[in-house]
């Protein structure tokens, strides 16, 4: 987490402007974040938490900057990346008879990391069974995914992100659906991730467990970065808190 | 290629190509449903009619005019999109409009020039009046369909799900869909002159969507859908041919019954309340 280590992501003087629209929704942002750093992304509806997310991943068009995720280009190696990079996306809706077992949805996370005209083996097969463990849905591999509650659905949704064994790992609101245990239990499994090295960058506003170690909080107000700090975990919550405070009285 | 089975020359031909074209449109057509692009395989399907008209009035080979016409839709659906601003509906919409008005215009004035016989065959499809070369081009297109599927399996399926899931996990989500959109166009076009311009959008859709009524996985519907498909289309191509009944609709309406019986059957729509789920 330290400064002298090569950043996994560096973002320097980006904008990000959605196709169609007149006005980057990103404005100038620059960001080095470390391996295996725990960040917190915070603030409003529409400050762009969910816009820097895909710019890190290369989802979006950069129209100014430079971006560097794992030493590749985000513009030109997009596609690289993402196969080393997980990301749980925030709005999902399911038709309730799509043809897809959970069992299924979770493998597909490794299709990426496979690449085209490869089948999958038993270490995918392997794997993806680990994260439906570690999320304790293995009881649901075989149910049609549209059938299930928003909370089952995201579960899911973070064990397929998980079971590419991700570098860098992108929650997007990952606990808006989940109850408090379970809440409690990926935020404990998300820290023992960040202990590992894997980087984790998650957007939220509710914690009920925080890693034992220092926490790095990003604010987004506009489409800029308006606050960035490290703090020990027991001042997260009134740090998020001043944030929302903040951007009220603004 | 059936010979063996049929010994009547018209009748074989006629039951090879229906059986081929059924195949690679609705093998397709699992991907156009589930992929939400059905509009976009309704204009590439009028696209292909549009170019098949021009080609037949300017005296090009209408089968190549229509491949082109319906790939250049293809490739303009995202570009102009873009650049107009519109979504994706209004676009199709436009072409979709656009691509009809020229079909038929071609159409009426060779009708007005004498020219009719060949271009009704456009519209509502001939089974009778193949070349050998045409059968052999939708064996070939329902064999790459196939493979295709085979290949790319993992990817279509992850595209089918959700296509920002696909694209964020690494998949080269683009060029795999220029790819089915080219593989949808030569289908289309392959198969316009023995299902019609105006009937070829059943095949694409509704065996697909007959499959998706029983089917809990992807992978059956790949088998279901062909096989509804192709059964359907060998027995329409039997009777209509036997009892002199227009062969290219009377499959249509029978495909469209087996539809409905299926969605009347439909295990999905049931509430079972012994079963856990
Ligand atoms: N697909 C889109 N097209 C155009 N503008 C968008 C799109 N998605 C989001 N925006 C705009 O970008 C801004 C930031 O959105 P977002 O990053 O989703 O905010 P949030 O911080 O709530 O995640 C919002 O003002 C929104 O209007
Ligand atoms: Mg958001």
């Amino acid at each position: 987490m330290s400064s002298h280590q090569k950043p996994v992501i560096s973002l320097k003087n980006i904008y990000t402007a959605y196709e169609g629209a007149e006005y980057p929704v990103i404005r100038d942002v620059s960001l080095d974040i470390f391996p295996g750093e725990f960040v917190i992304i915070g603030g409003p509806n529409g400050a762009g938490k969910t816009t820097i997310l895909e710019t890190i991943n290369g989802l979006l068009k950069i129209t100014h900057g430079e971006a560097e995720v794992l030493g590749m280009n985000v513009s030109s190696k997009g596609n690289n990346i993402r196969k080393r990079v997980g990301y749980v996306i925030q709005n999902f809706a399911f038709d309730p008879m799509t043809p897809f077992n959970v069992g299924e949805i979770v493998l597909m996370g490794r299709y990426g990391l496979i690449g085209p005209l490869k089948k999958t083996g038993e270490k995918d097969i392997n794997r993806a069974l680990e994260a439906m463990k570690v999320l304790k849905i293995e009881n649901l591999k075989d149910m049609p995914i549209g059938k299930l509650s928003g909370g089952q659905q995201q579960k899911a949704l973070i064990a397929q992100s998980i079971a590419k064994d991700p570098e860098i790992l992108l929650l997007d609101e990952p606990f808006s659906n989940l109850d408090l245990l379970t809440r409690e239990f990926v935020s404990e499994m998300l820290g023992e991730m960040a202990r590992k090295g894997c980087t984790i960058i998650i957007v939220s506003h509710a914690f009920d467990a925080l890693p034992d170690f220092d926490i790095r909080i990003v604010a987004m107000n506009e489409g800029r970065i308006s606050l960035d700090e490290t703090c020990s975990p027991d001042e997260v919550e009134n740090k998020i808190r001043s944030i929302s405070g903040e951007i009220q009285n603004a | 290629m059936l010979e063996f089975l049929i010994s009547n020359n018209i009748v074989c031909h006629a039951v090879e190509a229906m059986l081929f074209a059924s195949l690679s449109c609705s093998i397709l057509g699992v991907i156009v449903t589930q992929f939400n692009v059905s509009s976009i395989g309704f204009t590439m399907a009028h696209a292909a009619f549009a170019g098949a008209a021009i080609g037949m009035f300017a005296g090009i080979n209408s089968t190549l005019a229509a491949i082109a016409a319906s790939v250049l839709v293809a490739l303009l659906i995202g570009p102009v999109g873009e650049y107009s601003k519109m979504s994706t509906d209004s676009i199709l919409g436009v072409f979709f409009g656009m691509t009809m008005a020229i079909a038929i215009f071609f159409i009426a004035y060779m009708q007005y020039l004498g020219m009719g016989m060949s271009a009704t065959a456009l519209l509502f499809g001939d089974v009778v009046s193949l070349y050998r070369e045409e059968i052999y081009a939708l064996a070939g297109i329902s064999v790459i369909s196939i493979i295709f599927v085979y290949l790319f399996y993992k990817e279509i399926s992850a595209l089918i799900f959700n296509r920002k899931i696909a694209e964020a996990s690494g998949i080269p989500v683009k060029p795999l869909y220029y790819g089915i959109l080219f593989i949808i166009a030569l289908a289309v076009a392959l198969s316009l002159n023995i299902i019609g311009g105006l009937l070829l959008f059943v095949w694409l859709v509704t065996p697909a969507a007959a499959a998706y009524q029983f089917c809990h996985s992807l992978k059956s519907m790949f088998i279901v859908a062909p096989a509804i498909a192709g059964t359907v289309s060998v027995i329409g191509a039997l009777a209509g041919l036997a009892w002199s009944l227009p062969v290219a609709p009377l499959t249509a309406i029978m495909i469209t019954s087996v539809f409905v019986v299926s969605m009347i059957l439909s295990p999905k729509r049931k509430i079972s309340y012994r079963k856990p789920y």
